[in-house]
C-alpha cells in the first residue's frame, strides 16, 4: 500500500536534513553544516537545537549566519572541549516538520585547520655555489600557534610544470624547507598542507611557481675523484 | 649526580620528553578506542546507546583555551596528576578484564598494558617537572575515584561491552586532555607563553 501524503495542491511536510559535516579550524570555536531535504513545495525553516553531555537543558544554535547558508557557528563562548554536542536539525513548514538523525559531536576531534598562507618562493645559493629553493609559509590566521593550544605540523609538495606525479615531503613543526637539486630551467609549483597534532589534514594551500634558473654558474660543480 | 645543578635537567627538556610520551599515549588510547568499535561495533550507532559519564568528571578541567590561560601554573601541573593517576586503578582493571571479552581481545590488551606503562613513565617525569616549577609544591595524592569494576564484569554481553567502549573513550579523551594540557603548559612555563 502507497501512502501519499501529498495534497492536491502538491504541499507536503520537509523532507529529512542531514547534518554533513562539523569542523573546527582552531581547536577553538566549530561550524556545522547541513544538506536540506526537500522543501514540500513551501518555505521551510530549520532550526538546529542540541544538548551537552552531562545536562539536561536544550539550546537553540546560537549563530546561523558566521558560517554560511544551512549552517551554525559556535564561538569561543559556546565550545566546550572534551564534551558531547547532541545535536540535530529541525525542518518545518507549513504541512508540519522533520528531524534529522541525531549527531554526535566532540570538538576534539573535528580540528581541520585552514591552509597555511603567505608561501613564498626563493632561490638561494649555498656557500658552495649550489643553488636550492627555499619555501617559507605561515599558519593558517586563525591558528594561535604561540600558545601551545594547538600545534601544527606541515608537508610540502612540489612537481615540475609538465609532470603529472606531485613529490612531497615532511617538513615538521618548522614554517620553511629547503630543495636542493632542482632541475634549471624547469619551471616547479609547490603547495603546502597543514595538520594539528592530532586531526585532520587541511586542504593544499594555493599553487605558487617559480622558475629554476638555467644559466651555468649554477650547476657547474663538478667533483672528480 | 653529586653535584645536582649540573645535572639538573632544564625544564624545557623535561617538558619535551614527557610530550613525547603524553603524544604516544593518547596516539595509543585513540587507536584502541577505534579498533575496539571496529571489533565489538553491533551495528551503526551502537555504541551512542551506551554513553554515560566519564569517572574523571568530577575532576574541574579547562574547556579552552581561555580557561586554560586562567588556570595558576602550579595548579595546573597538579591537575595533570590528578587526571593521569585517576587512571592508575582503572586500567590495571581494564587489563585483567579484557579476558571477559568474546574474540580476541589480545591486541587490546597488549596496547591496554603498554599505556599504563607509559602512564607511570609519565607521571614520574611530571612529578619532576612539579619540582622544578615549584619547589614548595604540595600533591595531596588526589585523584578520582573509579566505580566501574561491576560494569566490566557484567554476564550480559551487550553491558560488558559498553562498559568497556565508555571506559576507551573516556580514556581516549583524558589521554588527549593531557597531551593538549602538557603542550600548552610547556609554552606558557619554557617558554614564557610565547612558543
Amino acid at each position: 500500500l502507497f501512502l501519499n501524503i501529498r495534497l492536491l495542491n502538491g504541499a507536503s511536510p520537509p523532507g529529512k536534513p542531514v547534518i554533513v559535516k562539523c569542523r573546527s579550524p582552531e581547536k577553538e570555536t566549530f561550524t556545522c553544516w547541513w544538506k536540506p531535504g526537500s522543501n514540500g513545495g513551501l518555505p521551510t525553516n530549520y532550526t538546529l537545537t542540541y544538548y551537552k553531555e552531562g545536562e539536561n537543558i536544550i539550546y537553540e544554535c546560537p549563530d546561523y549566519t558566521t558560517g554560511g547558508p544551512n549552517s551554525c557557528f559556535f564561538s569561543r563562548k559556546y565550545t566546550t572541549i572534551w564534551t558531547i554536542y547532541v545535536m540535530r536539525v529541525n525542518a518545518t513548514n507549513k504541512m508540519g516538520n522533520t528531524a534529522s538523525d541525531v549527531r554526535f559531536v566532540d570538538v576534539t576531534y573535528i580540528v581541520e585547520p585552514n591552509a597555511p598562507q603567505n608561501v613564498t618562493l626563493e632561490i638561494k645559493k649555498s656557500q658552495d655555489r649550489e643553488a636550492y629553493l627555499w619555501i617559507k609559509w605561515l599558519a593558517p590566521t586563525l591558528v594561535d600557534t604561540r600558545s601551545g593550544w594547538l600545534i601544527l605540523q606541515y608537508e610540502i609538495r612540489l612537481k615540475p610544470e609538465k609532470a603529472t606525479e606531485w613529490e612531497t615531503h615532511y617538513a615538521g613543526h618548522q614554517t620553511n624547507f629547503k630543495i636542493l637539486n632542482l632541475s634549471p630551467g624547469q619551471k616547479y609549483f609547490v603547495q603546502v598542507r597543514c595538520k594539528p597534532d592530532h586531526g585532520f589534514w587541511s586542504q593544499w594551500s594555493q599553487e605558487k611557481s617559480i622558475k629554476i634558473p638555467g644559466d651555468a654558474n649554477m650547476n657547474v660543480t663538478v667533483w672528480i675523484f | 649526580c653529586p653535584n645536582g645543578a649540573s645535572c639538573r635537567v632544564s625544564l624545557r627538556e623535561l617538558f619535551d620528553r614527557a610530550i613525547i610520551v603524553s603524544h604516544y599515549i593518547h596516539s595509543l588510547s585513540s587507536e584502541m578506542f577505534q579498533e575496539f568499535d571496529a571489533q565489538y561495533s553491533q551495528g551503526p550507532g551502537f555504541f551512542t546507546q551506551a554513553i554515560s559519564m566519564c569517572h574523571t568528571a568530577s575532576i574541574s578541567t579547562p574547556a579552552g583555551k581561555e580557561q586554560a590561560q586562567q588556570i595558576h601554573q602550579k595548579d595546573f601541573v597538579i591537575l595533570v596528576i590528578h587526571l593521569l593517576r585517576s587512571w592508575t586503578e582503572p586500567l590495571n582493571h581494564l587489563i585483567t578484564e579484557t579476558s571477559r571479552l568474546p574474540k580476541d581481545p589480545h591486541a587490546l590488551r597488549a596496547k591496554a598494558v603498554e599505556i599504563q606503562q607509559q602512564n607511570q613513565r609519565l607521571l614520574e617525569g611530571l612529578d619532576k617537572i612539579g619540582k622544578l616549577v615549584d619547589p614548595e609544591i604540595t600533591d595531596n595524592g588526589d585523584y578520582a575515584v573509579w566505580l566501574g569494576l561491576p560494569a566490566l564484569q557484567s554476564n550480559d554481553v551487550e553491558s560488558l561491552l559498553f562498559a568497556f567502549h565508555n571506559m576507551f573513550r573516556c580514556l581516549r579523551r583524558d589521554t588527549h586532555k593531557v597531551d593538549n594540557y602538557l603542550k600548552f603548559l610547556k609554552c606558557q612555563i619554557a617558554y614564557d607563553g610565547s612558543c
